[in-house]
């Protein structure tokens, strides 16, 4: 049965165009990111090749390559950036479609005039949203892959593996924000309101949380490469309690350390950053099952 | 445009803006608007507070050593709204674009717009009284936000914003309005001429992001300095003349990244903003008039911008089908 909804769902969104909207958009950010990483590669060739040039006419030693000094994800550096602002904002409307059309359109009221048990109702629908969006994060991975490729050679095994956990690491991101748009739904009815409070919390997550517990503006915050904030104000003393759950800054931060990217740190201190997305993710999967055994679906969602 | 359009334009502004506020929308919004403005003030106010404190303590200090030319503070209060305003430029470009969303989603799920239409209004109409409700709403918010923004700055921050300043920050709240309204029209654009609303809803998040967060950040992220934590060129051991004169060598790519950044509108938003607000410390010694010739063509962009999309709204409202067919959301 779960097989099933997954499968109605997953005709829903294509027949919406929202499956290939989604994968569109997240492989087109992906695209977007290998050319930045691309065009930044090249200049910094070239700014090596003048600097080499340059030091060699005084007779001066030249300097070292800086790729050594630059590690080799660095490059999808931006992806992590698109992850937490489009990715979330897309898997948002995903969650929130999953559950919206069928109280708006009546097909929920047909679904459960059938012996369907609440829980596999629920399970099909994370299924559908996880393919979905598993589908947006894989076509992502490749076209990483690919620029990887294109601009420097083909990765090795170890970066393939890094790649894959961020991707894996994203996946799990974006179904916590899905589930986040159904929750919203279910607990306030009013389409609307739903969307709104989703993205409430998106925008909460992403710019508002990190600039309490990390001084950091939004602006500041939609850089890979930020210049450490003086965090010595009684304020942040308080609210770095606060910082573990910051998820949008515990994902940039554990992704950093998945891509080998960030100052590395111990596997554990790692592990202690994805935890919490963790358990929001099962919190509120729990949640929405909770919430969909509770619901009316005799009523139709209004406006 | 004669008394009886004027009327009806204006009673479609009341309806989208009491449709607006009945659905508690007004509230969630200004409710996360209002939390992020005095998250940012008050962040950037405790450091100028004892800024202020440690000013006061040496200028009385020194009138009490007898100086009589003192010099002048170079604490810029309104710096504080710094914060307030990127999440005006990110947060408020979103609630318009939702707020487009759901004018357009409102009336498909109601099926209002057949109703409408069989009375003597014309799309024209529509399209205006719809702008003008969702402008007076979004005029609600930034209005709320300033209040809250120059408040915060006076009582935690211990400075008061003068009169010539508040003048200032009016014109940068009044230009933030136009801003939120362009990408309200953005959001019905998208939303309307999508089957399915929601799917123009991804449209129009999708070119907000690309303008509001991706094109500006680009410029910060193809910028060659930038590629190696702490500096490519320190880490390749080069001084400021040496980067100026490598940097020759790439005209090219220099310009590329300035005019990537410069066809954001949204980036010419935050300019104008940050120089009325004394962001830039290259603007605070310049008065009303001095700034605006600094500014005035980023005045343009942000002028032009929502011209051209609220002339997109109009004609996609004009052209919309009175029934959708097949849409569901």
């Amino acid at each position: 049965m779960i097989g099933v909804i997954a499968r109605q769902q997953l005709l829903a969104c294509r027949r919406q165009n929202l499956a290939p909207v989604t994968v569109v958009v997240l492989g087109g950010f992906a695209v977007l990111a290998g050319i930045l990483g691309w065009a930044s590669h090249h200049t910094i060739i070239g700014i090596y090749d003048e600097s080499v040039k340059l030091v060699t006419d005084r007779g001066q030693t030249a300097p070292p390559n800086p790729f050594l000094l630059k590690p080799t994800l660095s490059m999808l550096s931006n992806e992590m950036i698109y992850i937490t602002v489009i990715g979330a904002l897309v898997a948002i409307v995903v969650g929130h479609l999953a559950i919206a059309s069928d109280a708006t359109n009546g097909i929920g009221r047909l679904v459960f005039s059938r012996p369907i048990r609440r829980r596999d109702y629920t399970f099909g629908k994370l299924a559908a949203t996880g393919t979905i969006l598993g589908a947006g994060v894989a076509v992502s991975y490749l076209v990483s892959v690919a620029a990887l490729t294109v601009v420097d050679r083909f990765p090795t095994g170890g970066d393939l593996v890094r790649l894959a956990g961020f991707y894996l690491f994203a996946w799990l991101y974006l179904m916590l924000f899905a589930v986040i748009g159904a929750v919203a739904l279910l607990l306030l009815r009013r389409r609307s309101l739903g969307l709104l409070a989703a993205i409430g919390v998106w925008l909460t997550l992403t710019f508002a949380l990190p600039q309490f517990t990390s001084g950091l503006r939004p602006s500041q915050s939609l850089n890979p490469i930020v210049d450490p904030v003086p965090i010595n104000q009684t304020l942040f003393r308080i609210t770095s309690h606060v910082r573990p759950y910051s998820i949008a800054e515990q994902f940039k931060e554990a992704a950093g350390r998945i891509l080998a990217t960030a100052t590395p740190e111990p596997a554990a201190d790692t592990w202690l950053r994805i935890a919490p997305i963790v358990v929001a993710f099962a919190l509120l999967a729990a949640l929405t099952w909770n919430l969909i055994t509770r619901h009316d679906y005799s009523r139709s969602n209004p406006e | 445009m004669n008394s009886t359009s004027i009327s009806r334009i204006r009673t479609l502004a009341a309806h989208e803006y009491r449709a607006a506020v009945r659905s508690r929308i007004l509230l969630t919004l200004l409710g996360i608007l209002a939390v992020a403005t005095i998250a940012s003030v008050y962040v950037a106010s405790v450091a100028h507070r004892s800024q202020v404190a440690d000013y006061r303590a040496y200028k009385d200090a020194a009138s009490a050593s007898g100086l009589d030319r003192i010099a002048p503070s170079n604490l810029a209060p309104m710096s504080l709204l710094r914060g307030a305003f990127e999440y005006l430029q990110i947060i408020g470009a979103v609630i318009a674009v939702s707020l487009g969303y759901l004018t357009v989603q409102r009336e498909r799920t109601n099926r209002t717009l057949p109703l409408l239409r069989s009375r003597p209004v014309t799309a024209g109409e529509q399209a205006t009284g719809g702008l003008l409700g969702a402008a007076a709403l979004l005029a609600t918010i930034v209005a709320i936000t300033a209040i809250t923004g120059v408040i915060c700055i006076g009582v935690i921050g211990n400075d008061w914003v003068t009169p010539s300043e508040l003048l200032q920050l009016a014109l940068a709240y009044l230009v933030s309005i136009v801003y939120m309204t362009g990408f309200y029209a953005l959001g019905v654009f998208c939303s309307v001429r999508s089957r399915h609303a929601v799917n123009g809803l991804i449209a129009a998040l999708c070119v907000l992001v690309l303008f509001v967060l991706v094109t500006p950040q680009i410029g910060d992220t193809l910028d060659a300095d930038n590629q190696i934590p702490g500096g490519l060129f320190k880490a390749l051991g080069m001084n400021r003349a040496d980067e100026t004169t490598i940097l020759n060598h790439f005209n090219v790519y220099e310009t590329l990244r300035t005019r990537i950044e410069w066809i954001s509108f949204s980036q010419h938003y935050q300019r104008f903003v940050f120089a009325m607000a004394d962001v830039k410390e290259r603007y605070r010694p310049l008065g009303l008039g001095g700034l605006m010739t600094k500014v005035w063509t980023d005045l343009a962009w942000v002028f032009a911008a929502p011209a051209a999309l609220i002339a997109l709204q109009r004609r996609a409202v004009r052209t919309q089908p009175t029934m959708q067919e097949g849409a569901t959301s």
